[in-house]
């Protein structure tokens, strides 16, 4: 027995060993005249450039395995991302793999590309998209979906796993809107739930292993490689959190509703469930964080503080799947913030988390930080409104200039906010911003969103309200320098949430709050953001779509989409056009209430809170009645023991969802926040606001 | 302001890795070098201190550079060898640094020293002969009014004294000729003046004044942020690019082949500043560029 399992591991090594034996398929890089020219005709080429700072350039025939991090969405964008810093230091740390990157090209540079017949290159050693061995897109926004169609077809692959051939790269996603990666199944050669770090590497042994770096020529002059795809796709099943879409195939009824999915194979497992790092908190990655040669959206060094949130917002998908919650002690935070300053030269580090105020030990590993560093600015997001947020970035910036500071009440009446989980009350919300202006800053910037479950016009004018009374406080405080900047969103239904059933407001609804907002909501200091409510329809389309949303996307791409994530790019007619095409009707997808006896498209792709507390939950907020965060409260018994093998520990100050482990397997959601507000900032003329979609953000420390 | 105990002249060349930065890019990358090579570095004063590390002149977006100058001052004294090695440990790619020099702590400040820069670069599409026309011409004319565009606003100006020298030469070795072009390349070496008084003159500008007396278009070096904007061939300001960074342009991608088809284009490639000279140093210069 025991010399079958020697004999077994001593051929599996042997197969390893003789698969990554070099040296490995090189392909010649693009000609450095070809990018010089084409670089010479759009604007900003230091996106296309590469050679930054920490990025990794590996000798191509000495490496078995190719990844390239395809980011769907600008470089600024891109670079800005937590999770594609960490994973490309965790795949490049090993020296069997390289990872390179690619972000979306601009308008400019795809027409370019296209006219020249050149195909999108990776930054790091300009090869195409096609050579690689696996393509990873990072998925923080659903309406990046024609960048991704865009990137595949300029880099020379296939759109679909159907069309891919067998030389072709695998085409894998992970990312925070994957928790339904049904709209993407189309596109996706497998998808992976949750947490990368672990992912990644599991999913680079197996493909080593089975030879899919390997080119095998064939006398005709073709090759393929080691191994077939089907094989591939089978074997990556096996991979918890790993999803294969081309494994499974939907049923639906007569009347379009979703019937659920039929599994094509033994290798496919009922419902997967995503990754949780193994040992986030001991354990920091993404030290050498890559440092752009241009400026970026979230242009400072990031370490992650803190992983999960408790405080239980019932919109926020991040919230609800990034559990359970783990921090880092203050030690380990310190030295790694310390170190990822040394190896980046960054002047400025965020704290970063989904509410860093929640962080236990924020103000120790501020204070320490600062004693150590005193130089470096500190920054943090978060989401709570309160005074301990304000007395917080007050301590930690005594003097610092103070532009802005930003509060997310996310709706007008206390009702509603307690409906939404958000309990903060009118009074609260005022202490807030009057401590706020008693400190220093003359400028306070209110997030909300419209078009919650259960909201009513006096929902709307509460907005209004209570941005008035904030800026009468400010009036009284500052004068005319008072500034009060409402950002207004549009609410989206997000899958795994307990609102996931329930359907945005029809257009001629959100129209008419718009309309009544902005007459009760003008006057001398006071301004308003809009988000553009139209993308908010397609966004929450696509969120909560099927399969046979895959189509449309492709309609959309072909009709000439591009960029959608920025409103100056983004055309809704050309959206309803690509449903129309299909027979399919975005406001059945984005607008209808669900019944909750319906199947659900996701369903298979467990969330780690289970449907039964969403159920719950979604009921105490029709009520109006809160969930107690459990980092405070009593436990929700949100599920997430039995789905994650997490248990969470009682604290002096009742149940506490962190950090003790049940067993080796963690598991869990999500990797960094959504970058959906990045864009916001970028768009801005002022320093971006917000780590994370809808979050509240404190930048201090003399940035301005 | 930290007491400066030390002021250092560094020289340094860009190679074509950092090419694509524009100037407060590289300014950005070169004080996160600073803090990686841990250089004790002075900080100015005010609200918001900034590292004491001055640019005898920017360094426009596309452009090489082989002996580009810039004044450091230092909180600590450090030894030559020591700060070029701190220097090289954290410096941005595609840098390198090819003199330090000592400077006396209270010697006057760099840029207003500054009095002209040497460029060379290669164009494509022209004949040797009638380029060296074209440079003839705008050497033996008196004046050479033309526009520069800033923000939305055109500025008429003398290009004239600005250009001190221009020369045909033969191309750039390291040049990369695009092979769809069929005559060979021709080298052209200019030498503009480069005064914080009297203004300072523009390799591309020269371009287009040269391409206006040859008949021909010109296509825009990429802009510090904004687009490689291909303006009309057909105004007195074709070719003349703003010196703000912030112009948007409705010209949107080029469209060579759009206007190429009426003019032919001329096309300047790799262009290199390949010194910056101050007062006395073109008092004793001369004409004479400096040999490699």
């Amino acid at each position: 027995m025991a010399a079958t399992a020697r004999e077994e591991t001593a051929r599996e090594e042997t197969a390893l060993h003789g698969n990554l034996r070099g040296p490995h398929h090189a392909p010649p890089a693009l000609p450095p005249l070809t990018v010089e020219r084409l670089l010479s005709r759009v604007r900003k080429p230091g996106r296309y450039a590469g050679g930054e700072w920490n990025s990794v350039a590996k000798e191509w025939s000495e490496v078995a395995l190719k990844w390239c991090f395809a980011y769907p969405d600008l470089y600024e964008i891109g670079m800005s991302n937590l999770g594609l810093r960490i994973l490309y230091e965790v795949l490049n740390d090993r020296p069997d793999v390289l990872a390179e990157r690619c972000f979306a090209p601009d308008v400019d540079l795809a027409a370019e590309l296209r006219r020249a017949q050149v195909p999108l290159w990776s930054l790091e050693t300009r090869r195409a998209l096609r050579e690689f061995d696996v393509i990873g897109f990072s998925l923080g926004f659903e309406l990046v979906a024609n960048n991704v169609l865009e990137m595949l077809d300029i880099g020379g692959v296939g759109l679909t796993t159907a069309e891919r051939g067998e030389a072709e790269p695998l085409v894998i996603a992970g990312g925070s809107i994957v928790p339904n990666a049904e709209p993407w199944a189309d596109f996706m050669d497998a998808v992976v739930l949750g947490e990368g770090e672990d992912a990644v590497i599991e999913i680079s042994d197996l493909l080593e292993s089975l030879g899919w770096h390997r080119r095998v020529s064939s006398p005709t002059g073709e090759w393929h490689r080691g191994v077939d795809r089907a094989t591939v796709l089978r074997a990556l099943a096996r991979i918890p959190g790993v999803y294969v879409p081309s494994l499974y195939r939907p049923r639906y009824l007569a009347d379009g509703r979703f019937d659920g999915l039929d599994r094509l194979d033994d290798a496919a497992p009922a419902s997967i469930v995503g990754r949780i790092a193994a040992d986030f908190e001991t354990r920091v990655r993404g030290i050498r964080q890559l440092v752009p040669n241009i400026g970026i959206v979230f242009d400072r060094a990031q370490i992650e503080v803190m992983r999960g949130c408790t405080r239980g917002c019932r919109f926020c998908q991040a919230g609800m799947q990034s559990r359970p919650l783990r921090e880092r002690t203050p030690e380990v935070a310190v030295a790694a913030a310390e170190a990822i300053l040394r190896a980046t030269g960054y002047e400025e580090i965020g704290l970063t988390s989904l509410s860093t105020a929640d962080y236990t030990y924020v103000r120790e590993v501020a204070t320490e930080l600062h004693r150590r560093r005193p130089e470096a600015v500190l920054s943090l997001p978060s989401t709570r409104v309160d005074a301990f947020t304000v007395e917080l970035v007050d301590a930690i910036a005594p003097g610092g200039r103070r532009s802005g500071f930003t509060f997310a009440p996310e709706a007008g009446t206390q009702r509603l906010r307690d409906t939404i989980n958000k309990g903060v009350s009118d009074e609260e919300i005022a202490s807030c911003a009057q401590l706020a202006f008693d400190r220093g800053w003359s400028s306070i910037k209110l997030y909300f969103m419209i078009g919650l479950p259960g909201e009513t016009i006096d929902d709307v004018l509460g907005i209004a309200a209570i941005s008035r009374r904030v800026l009468e406080m400010g009036h009284r405080r500052h004068g005319g320098r008072a500034q009060v900047k409402a950002s207004i969103s549009t609410f989206v239904p997000k899958v795994m949430t307990p609102f996931q059933w329930d359907g945005q407001d029809s257009t001629a609804e959100i129209e008419a709050k718009v309309v009544a907002l902005r007459k009760a909501l003008h006057g001398k200091g006071l301004t308003m953001a809009w988000h553009n409510p139209h993308s908010s329809i397609v966004e929450a389309a696509l969120g909560r779509g099927d399969r046979r949303l895959g189509a449309v996307i492709r309609r959309a791409w072909q009709k000439g989409a591009r960029l959608d994530a920025w409103d100056e790019h983004f055309d809704f007619d050309l959206w309803l056009a690509a449903f129309a095409d299909e027979d399919l009707d975005p406001a059945w997808y984005a607008q209808r209430d669900i019944p909750i006896d319906e199947h659900l498209p996701w369903e298979h792709l467990a969330g780690v809170v289970s449907m039964e507390f969403l159920l719950r939950d979604r009921k105490r907020a029709l009520a109006a009645k809160a969930t107690v965060d459990c980092h405070w409260g009593p436990c929700s018994d949100c599920g997430v023991p039995s789905a994650t093998g997490f248990a969470c520990q009682t604290g002096e100050q009742g149940p506490r969802q962190m950090l003790v482990r049940v067993g080796e397997e963690g598991r869990s959601f999500r990797y960094v926040g959504p970058p959906g507000d990045a864009r916001r900032g970028l768009a801005a003329d002022e320093p971006a606001a917000s780590e994370t979609a809808a979050d509240a953000a404190a930048a201090f420390g003399g940035r301005g | 302001m930290s007491e400066i105990r030390q002021r250092w002249r560094l020289v340094f060349a860009r190679d074509e890795e950092a090419r694509y930065l524009s100037h407060l890019d590289a300014v950005r990358l070169w004080e996160r070098a600073f803090r990686r090579g841990e250089i004790p570095i002075a900080k100015s004063e005010g609200f918001n201190p900034r590292p004491k590390l001055v640019f005898a002149a920017p360094l426009q977006l596309g452009m090489l550079a082989e002996r580009e100058l810039a004044d450091i001052f230092l909180a600590e004294r450090l030894a030559a060898h020591d700060l070029r090695h701190r220097l090289e440990a954290g410096m941005p790619r595609g840098y390198r640094v090819v003199d330090l020099h000592d400077v006396w702590v209270g010697a006057s400040a760099l840029a207003p020293q500054l009095a002209a820069a040497d460029y060379r670069m290669t164009l494509c599409n022209v004949e040797k002969d009638d380029l060296a026309a074209a440079v003839a011409k705008l050497k033996a004319a008196d004046t050479l009014p033309r526009l520069r565009r800033r923000e939305k606003r055109s500025i008429s100006y003398d290009l004239r004294p600005l250009l001190l020298e221009a020369e045909v030469r033969p191309p750039d070795p390291a040049a990369m000729v695009p092979d769809t072009i069929e005559l060979p390349p021709v080298g052209l070496w200019l030498r503009l003046r480069h005064s914080q008084n009297q203004g300072s003159g523009r390799v591309d500008e020269v371009v287009a004044a040269l391409a206006d007396e040859l008949g021909m278009a010109t296509r825009l070096p990429p802009s510090e942020d904004e687009r490689g904007v291909a303006e009309s061939a057909a105004g007195p300001d074709a070719g003349i690019r703003a010196e703000s960074t912030r112009q948007s342009s409705a010209a949107g991608a080029t469209s060579e082949a759009g206007f190429g088809l009426e003019r032919p284009l001329l096309e300047a490639i790799r262009a290199v500043r390949e010194r910056l000279l101050l007062a006395e140093e073109l008092e004793t210069a001369g004409s004479q560029p400096s040999v490699e």
